[in-house]
């Protein structure tokens, strides 16, 4: 695992800019919105420029030396990051203490950075504990009462999963007595690893499984989405919860290669996990009247499936998976800033109250209409690849039995996000919707961005899929 | 151009010439119709010469595939058989020159010549599928035949009704045909003849499939019942051409080829096979004796007929096939001269209602002598050709050990000849009612082919060698059937059973004419009312027999039935998945309160299962 130092500037920026924030913007509180925008800019360019140079893309990504997956998630960390930034500034406008919540989203997209950087479960440990410390603090920024329950749900739901996490560690510790990665497959690489050491991982994914939301562990996941102020909760769907728990499930699937052991039924148990995710996160979804929770159970649904390619663990199934987690950032992304976006404009989250946005709201109904379906798995949009990859993965790698219901819930996920289309921007004009009016430009530039991404992911899905089979697939072998 | 296809491709092209010609044209549709069905005549007998003296004359193109070849091949049988088809189209177009009552000209000749090209198809295909082809294909013309002949709806249902039949016969011919190429790994009948298929499993499934088909084909029992339907609401020429001699030809040939060049029977099937002859002559001439219409009547002994030939092939031996085949042929003959006569008297008097007809020898003389011959041929009387077809098939009945359907074949023949002579003296004879004085004899065009048919009857019974020697003969030869000829006929204890037939039906003519006191059209009615054929009468005259009506009787309940198993399975593929989705998301609603101990509960709840799972299959057990 890489320990190049290179990388480790991702994580000092913008902690150095989060600390600075505070004593530069006492004056002008506005000046804090730019100062953000302008770290997260600077290092969104330098990560699109290290993953896309010419040179890189001519000679098959063959000179990126470090973990593609690393600089990937870096890349969509500061991407999304920047994006809820750019969109804080106008939703934010005027509000107070602005100040400290771009210093906390400085700190968590630092802490998220270490997190995919590092090579061992400790430092690991440390980075997630950080981002979750910093994301309660966000979740909380809402000032109601919801954000307040969302945030201590959020941590008091989540801190036996970081007991678990470091149960898992000192038991690795007794056993193989190191933690870091790379020791870790040489042992599992050296044959069967004992079980103790199986044990002592898998109690470590259990507690990242609780912290990516998976079903039975849930519970958190909505009415935190749910109480958290709009940008927060994209924030918080789109990246926080990928990098802190999925990241790291993704992340020992392809160390412990789950799938190749099944003797010790751990990558049963994943698989298990992500299939009854998937179910259950379409089903919830399919019967909520809030805009936002219907979203935050459709991500439990996503995320059932990154879990259950993850646990299936042959190449392509983590390419499916990787490729996944991107999607889901990405439209997610967009969906909650838009959910921000109509709430604004009609004063409402309540599916019932909205209905012929499109006509009110284009730019928005249409880039949510992008974002949607991408979700729902329509070619040739992004999502539609990836789900396709993680379907075609299962049933390549004898998980027939996953395999069909993951296609037949994908359709289900379909009916859902179909029928909130229609109630929220087709169909006749509500009161509510027919007095909003579009946001503004500045609110629609991210949105925009990422559905022109969501589009070109799909349409240029060739040279996706080739970089992350050369950066990711082809590199998991032990 | 191989002449082999001038039969099937000129009909069908000029057929839809015909449809181009104006409705107010006179005389130009049935002329050009007249002169392609001479040309048709005149190839089906160079192709039939040309086999019989020469080469066969083949045809074979590659169609679909997999062995589907469009192969057509006139051999001695299948030329036969086209000769014949070709004559009864020029005769029929001759018939309905100037016949008014065949519904709109223009379809009539578009529907006459198309089927002349299916029939013709049909009868020279030497490839299964090919030959489904024409035969599915002339099911469609026959079907507009009968729909378009009359303007009312009682046409259209008739219509309907022959079509359900002989669909369901053709989808039992279709299937047949699958299974048959299947074992036997060809589709070429020439190529299954070369080495035949036993009885055994599946293949004998697939010959009763296709039995199926042939016998529907040819009007025997069960399936003949939209005949005699067909009889009051179609036109005479349609009967005198289509079920009269197409269907019989075509059928009886299929059936001779299947029974003997494609399969060797056994003995049960060969019961099988007389049993429904045998079975089909009884019930469709009993049947006849009740009927009160000149063509329904006709139709009833067309069907009897066809039991003859099924008889015929059934015994499987030389005399009996040569029987068959020549009884194919006078049958043929004989039921279109008589549905000829019939339509002739419809023509002058208007009526085919047989109470009301009578007297009309002295009016319509050549028709009545037309009828005479014909009904006499078909009855089996010296020496015209149905007594030497007959008796050969009754030699052959003999010679395969069967003597109870031999009685069963003559008893036929009384009956037959009993309701021949309730009909000729109900129409022919007797007092002539009042409004018939004026009727004057059908025109020449209506005339003319009758005489022909009449004048075959009675050339080929006396010189009954030389159609048996030029027609039947070499028929026989590719069936594979060596041909003993008039030899193996004993004429002496033929000719007093056929005394004794004949015998029989005058008196009990006589005796039924004194019972209705002179009446001739209520001659059969002692026989009708008897004690318990009364009964069987009366449920035949409400169609209880029929499986058609029977079966359309129970359609509803069957809709029903299958309208409510239509519902369960939309209930199990729309209706339960919805609802048990609905159910969950209810419950998950429901569930998901924001009641923190509730979730921490399940969270917990899921670490002991998990831990449990790893524990137990991990390091630790």
């Amino acid at each position: 695992m890489t320990s190049d130092t290179g990388l480790l500037a991702y994580l000092l920026i913008p902690l150095f800019t989060a600390v600075l924030l505070p004593f530069v913007a006492r004056r002008r509180p506005g000046f804090s919105a730019s100062l953000a925008n302008v770290t997260l800019l600077a290092g969104l360019l330098n990560i699109g420029y290290a993953l896309l140079n010419p040179a890189s893309l001519a000679a098959s990504f063959a000179d990126i030396k470090e973990d593609g997956f690393s600089l990937l998630m870096i890349f969509l960390i500061y991407l999304v990051a920047l994006a809820v930034t750019f969109f804080s500034a106008w939703y934010l406008e005027g509000r107070p203490n602005r100040a400290a919540y771009y210093s906390l989203i400085l700190t968590s997209v630092s802490a998220m950075c270490g997190a995919v950087t590092t090579g061992d479960f400790f430092t690991l440990y440390i980075f997630v504990e950080a981002l979750a410390l910093t994301c309660a603090a966000l979740i909380t920024a809402d000032d109601s009462a919801a954000g307040l329950e969302g945030a201590l749900k959020y941590f008091l739901l989540t801190w036996p999963a970081s007991l678990l996490i470091l149960f898992g560690i000192a038991f690795l510790l007794l056993t193989a007595g190191t933690l870091s990665f790379e020791n870790l497959k040489a042992i599992i690489a050296s044959g069967r690893p004992a079980g103790a050491v199986v044990f002592a991982v898998s109690l470590i994914l259990l507690g990242f499984l609780v912290k990516s939301g998976v079903v039975p562990f849930h519970a958190w996941l909505p009415d935190a989405y749910q109480g958290a102020c709009a940008p927060v909760s994209a924030y918080l769907a789109a990246v926080v919860t990928n990098i802190s728990g999925v990241y790291a499930v993704i992340r020992i699937a392809m160390l412990l290669r789950l799938f190749e052991i099944k003797s010790y039924h751990t990558s049963g148990l994943l698989m298990f996990a992500g299939m009854l995710s998937i179910m259950v996160g379409a089903l919830a979804a399919l019967r909520q009247k809030e805009f936002k929770r219907m979203l935050a159970f459709s991500s439990i649904s996503q995320t059932g499936y990154i879990a259950l390619a993850a646990g299936l663990g042959t190449p392509l199934a983590i390419l499916g998976a990787v490729f996944h987690l991107v999607n889901h950032a990405v439209f997610n992304t967009v969906l909650f800033l838009n959910s921000a976006g109509l709430e604004k404009a009609a004063g409402a989250g309540d599916m019932r109250r909205l209905g012929g946005m499109e006509h009110a709201m284009p730019w928005t109904s249409w880039t949510s209409i992008i974002a949607l379906m991408s979700a729902a798995g329509i070619p040739p949009l992004a999502g539609f690849w990836s789900k396709l990859i993680i379907i075609l993965a299962l049933w390549d790698g004898g998980a027939k039995v996953y395999a069909v219901p993951a296609l037949l819930f994908s359709l289900v996920t379909l009916a859902y996000l179909l029928a909130m289309q229609k109630k929220i921007f087709f169909g006749k004009a509500t009161e509510a919707s027919a007095a909003s009016r579009e946001a503004r430009p500045a609110l629609l530039v991210p949105v925009a961005a990422l559905s022109v991404l969501i589009i070109a992911l799909g349409a240029f899905f060739p040279y996706v899929f080739s970089y992350l089979l050369e950066t990711i697939a082809a590199r998991i072998l032990l | 151009m191989n002449l082999i296809l001038i039969p099937i491709a000129l009909p069908l092209a000029s057929a839809f010439l015909i449809l181009l010609i104006s409705e107010q044209t006179r005389y130009l549709k049935e002329t050009l119709a007249l002169a392609v069905s001479a040309v048709c005549l005149l190839g089906a007998f160079l192709i039939f010469t040309s086999a019989l003296f020469g080469q066969p004359l083949e045809l074979i193109a590659r169609w679909a595939g997999y062995g589907m070849d469009f192969a057509l091949k006139a051999d001695r049988l299948s030329s036969f058989i086209l000769l014949a088809v070709s004559l009864f189209t020029f005769l029929t177009a001759i018939y309905s020159f100037s016949f008014e009552k065949k519904g709109g000209a223009k379809w009539f000749y578009f529907n006459l010549l198309q089927s002349q090209a299916f029939a013709a198809g049909a009868a020279l295909s030497d490839n299964l599928v090919a030959l489904l082809f024409f035969w599915e294909g002339l099911l469609i013309f026959l079907t507009v035949f009968i729909a378009l002949s009359k303007p009312d709806q009682a046409a259209k249902k008739t219509a309907m009704k022959a079509f359900l039949i002989n669909a369901a016969a053709g989808l039992c011919l279709l299937a047949g045909v699958a299974i048959t190429a299947y074992i036997a790994g060809s589709m070429s009948i020439s190529g299954i003849s070369a080495d035949k298929l036993t009885l055994i499993g599946w293949a004998a499934f697939g010959y009763v499939l296709m039995l199926i088909g042939a016998v529907s084909k040819s009007g025997a029992f069960p399936f003949h019942t939209w005949l005699p339907d067909a009889a009051l609401d179609s036109s005479a020429p349609f009967m005198a051409y289509a079920p009269a001699a197409l269907d019989k030809l075509l059928g009886i040939y299929f059936l001779a080829r299947i029974s003997v060049s494609l399969f060797t029977l056994n003995g049960t099937m060969q019961l099988v096979l007389m049993t429904l002859g045998a079975l089909t002559i009884l019930v469709a001439a009993m049947m006849a004796l009740a009927q009160t219409d000149y063509k329904r009547l006709l139709s009833y002994l067309a069907v009897s007929q066809a039991g003859y030939l099924i008889l015929a092939v059934g015994t499987l031996n030389p005399a009996g096939l040569a029987g068959g085949l020549f009884h194919m042929l006078n049958s043929a003959v004989c039921l279109s001269c008589l549905f000829m006569t019939a339509g002739a008297v419809e023509r002058r008097t208007g009526a085919g209602d047989l109470s009301k007809l009578g007297g009309l020898f002295g009016a319509m003389p050549v028709t009545a002598l037309c009828f005479i011959i014909s009904a006499a041929a078909l009855s089996g009387i010296a020496p015209l050709n149905g007594f030497f077809s007959i008796g050969l098939i009754y030699e052959g009945v003999l010679s395969a050990g069967y003597t109870p359907f031999f009685i069963t074949a003559a008893l036929g023949s009384a009956l037959t000849l009993a309701s021949f002579l309730k009909l000729g003296h109900a129409v022919f004879f007797g007092n002539r009612p009042e409004g018939l004085r004026e009727t004057k004899e059908a025109p020449f065009s209506g005339v003319f082919p009758m005489a022909i048919l009449a004048a075959i009857c009675v050339i080929s019974g006396f010189g009954a060698r030389l159609p048996l020697e030029f027609l039947i003969a070499p028929g026989l030869r590719d069936l594979g059937l060596a041909y003993e000829a008039l030899g193996g006929l004993r004429l002496y204890p033929l000719f007093w059973v056929s005394v004794v037939v004949i015998l029989t039906a005058v008196v009990n003519h006589m005796f039924g004419c004194a019972a209705a006191q002179g009446k001739a059209c209520k001659a059969c009615d002692h026989i009708l009312y008897a004690p318990v054929l009364r009964d069987l009468y009366a449920l035949a005259q409400a169609r209880f027999f029929d499986p058609y009506e029977q079966f359309m009787k129970h359609l509803p309940r069957l809709a029903g039935i299958l309208y409510k198993a239509d519902r369960f399975f939309d209930y199990l593929t729309d209706d339960l998945p919805a609802f048990a989705v609905n159910a969950f998301s209810k419950a998950s609603q429901r569930f998901h309160t924001g009641y923190y101990p509730l979730y921490l509960a399940l969270t917990i709840a899921g670490f002991v299962i998990y831990i449990f799972f790893t524990a137990h299959y991990g390091g630790l057990k």
